[in-house]
């Protein structure tokens, strides 16, 4: 069942002579993990505020499932959690306050929002921070309150624009942990943009691509990833002194001081891996394309020529 | 970071009434003056006081209808000018910090939000009001006779320019623009027509262009229900505000756009 149909969406601003975004037409199916990546103002954030009904698209139409979105506005705010890329504008409202007016706003009644209200306390860790002021909060924890007011109401569908944005990595690990269990557990289906492309593969079904403003991929990140490398990544990490005898025809990047990535083939692995000295190499990492190569090939390539793949 | 309850099962569940949305939403607006309420009612109290003390000097010497009309006015200006204006500030700032937006993203009624917001406002301007109204009579020697009905038209008066104001401070690009607008409809309003100034004393044009203007109406019913000597009058502007009310909050459903662009 799809959620969201984009059908040739397209979102100029006046006098800008570039689209926002371009003729996108994309699917997002119910149930599913969708992470949408791309440069700085690639149109990402616009994108979504489209799907949010909080930008008015130029051009093309957005059905929520299956109807346009201003034909029942209340009923996709009902269902949809949004998460703004910018902080929290009720910054006059505790933690606490914020949590619970909007998931009673959200159709609960006073006694089951008071228990969201501790739940999303207890699943953010923010618990402590129930009676401070928003407006007082850090960028972090401002970036966990603002995951909590999407989620209050438990909407079946979160639209997320960079939720790890200034958060340490154990809380950026913890974001992607809790929204894989919202999914497999609650059914969500979730949506987010992220720059965080090498934690977000760890939960991401399936990708979409912006390139100034044109969507240039779009399908599962293993297939996006097949299309375009079969190689390997050999990191190689060693002290500065011992470098690493490497065979003929291997050219290695330098990533930085004792720390190289190699491009393999498959059939290169084992013979390369017997022919190291591993004497020389404090450790080594064998992964294949990432996310953020999946990225960077489709951000660097000609969108004029590339279109959408699946 | 650990789940400690099941998380709920996909709502199916319906928004609230509009008037349960209208109490959520008051709570959310008033908590915006948690720190500044006192400075608020304060400055509220002393631009009528001295408006009552200056021209309450000249009009002292006109009579007792003069005084009644420098009163009922300020308590006007009060009420309807100051409200409108802090609402088109209010939507203005909230366009700008992304308020609106998240308010957006709710299922809620754009008129539930405009009622919550100017009737925070009103709560906040009661005591200037009060004041007002007390300092008033004892500076311009005006006795009182308050009837119940007085109540209905303090939120008459408040509410039929709240949804232009918010409509000024949704539609108006920059805050500049948004205060600009607002003086100069606050100040036209009330020259036009007998508010501030008894109707004998106005040139025949700003009498006569007076009736199109609520002002003229919220004085008038001010001035009955305040002061006394309620006459058939009163419900003709009971009605009119009540029209301004229903056409400021249906004009504002129809044209006040919060997304973004």
């Amino acid at each position: 069942m799809s959620i969201y149909a984009l059908n040739a969406v397209s979102k100029q601003y006046p006098g800008q002579s570039q689209a926002a975004n371009d003729q996108i037409s994309l699917t997002i199916h119910a149930g599913e993990i969708f992470g949408l990546l791309g440069d700085n103002g690639a149109g990402k954030s616009t994108l979504v505020k489209q799907m949010m009904n909080l930008e008015r698209s130029s051009s093309g139409e957005i059905t929520f499932y299956g109807r346009p979105l201003n034909d029942e506005p209340l009923r996709l705010t009902m269902q949809v959690g949004y998460m703004p890329q910018n902080h929290l504008a009720i910054n006059q409202l505790t933690v606490g306050e914020a949590i619970y007016f909007t998931a009673h706003l959200r159709g609960l009644t006073r006694r089951d929002a008071l228990a969201e209200r501790e739940r999303l306390l207890a699943l953010w860790e923010i618990g402590p921070l129930r009676h401070k002021t928003s407006a007082r909060l850090s960028g972090g924890e401002s970036r966990l309150l603002q995951l909590a007011v999407a989620m209050a109401g438990s909407p079946p569908v979160l639209l997320l624009d960079e939720p790890t944005n200034e958060l340490s990595p154990q809380r950026r690990k913890a974001v992607w942990e809790n929204l894989r269990r919202l999914n497999q557990e609650a059914g969500t289906t979730i949506i987010f943009i992220t720059h965080d492309a090498i934690e977000a593969e760890k939960i991401i079904q399936r990708v979409g691509i912006l390139y100034q403003g044109r969507l240039v991929a779009l399908g599962s990140a293993s297939d996006l990833k097949k299309q375009i490398d079969q190689q390997l990544r050999l990191e190689l990490f060693f002290s500065g002194a011992n470098v690493p005898q490497l065979p003929a025809g291997l050219t290695p990047h330098v990533l930085a001081e004792g720390r190289w990535l190699l491009y393999i083939a498959r059939d290169q692995v084992e013979t390369l891996l017997i022919t190291l000295d591993f004497q020389r190499i404090n450790d080594f990492r064998l992964y294949s394309a990432t996310l953020e190569d999946l990225y960077l090939h489709y951000a660097l390539a000609d969108t004029n020529t590339r279109p959408p793949t699946a | 970071m650990r789940s400690p309850t099941p998380i709920p099962a996909p709502l199916l569940r319906k928004p609230h009434p509009p008037f349960v949305q209208f109490i959520d939403l008051f709570l959310m607006e008033i908590s915006n003056w948690r720190w500044s309420w006192r400075s608020i009612i304060t400055t509220g109290m002393i631009a009528p006081m001295f408006s009552i003390i200056a021209i309450g000097l000249f009009a002292r010497d006109s009579g007792a209808g003069a005084t009644a009309y420098v009163l009922t006015g300020n308590v006007v200006l009060a009420l309807m000018f100051t409200n409108m204006s802090r609402m088109a500030s209010r939507f203005a700032y909230m366009r700008v910090a992304g308020t609106l937006a998240y308010y957006a993203t709710l299922p809620i009624r754009r008129f539930a939000l405009i009622l919550a917001s100017a009737v925070a406002f009103l709560t906040l301007s009661l005591p200037a009001v009060l004041f007002t109204i007390l300092f008033g009579s004892y500076f311009l020697g005006i006795k009182l006779m308050p009837h119940p009905l007085l109540l209905m038209i303090l939120l008459l008066c408040t509410l039929s320019l709240a949804g232009i104001g918010a409509l000024i401070g949704t539609a108006l690009r920059t805050m500049d623009a948004v205060l600009s607008v607002t003086q100069v409809l606050t100040f036209m309003l009330l020259a036009l027509g007998p508010v501030l100034i008894p109707p004998e004393k106005l040139p025949p044009f700003m009498y006569w262009v007076g009736y199109l203007s609520p002002a003229t109406y919220a004085a008038s019913a001010l001035r009955q229900t305040l002061l006394g000597g309620m006459t058939l009058r009163l419900w003709l502007d009971i009605g009119v505000l009540s029209g301004f009310c229903l056409f400021s909050f249906w004009l504002t459903g129809r044209k006040m756009d919060w997304r973004q662009d």
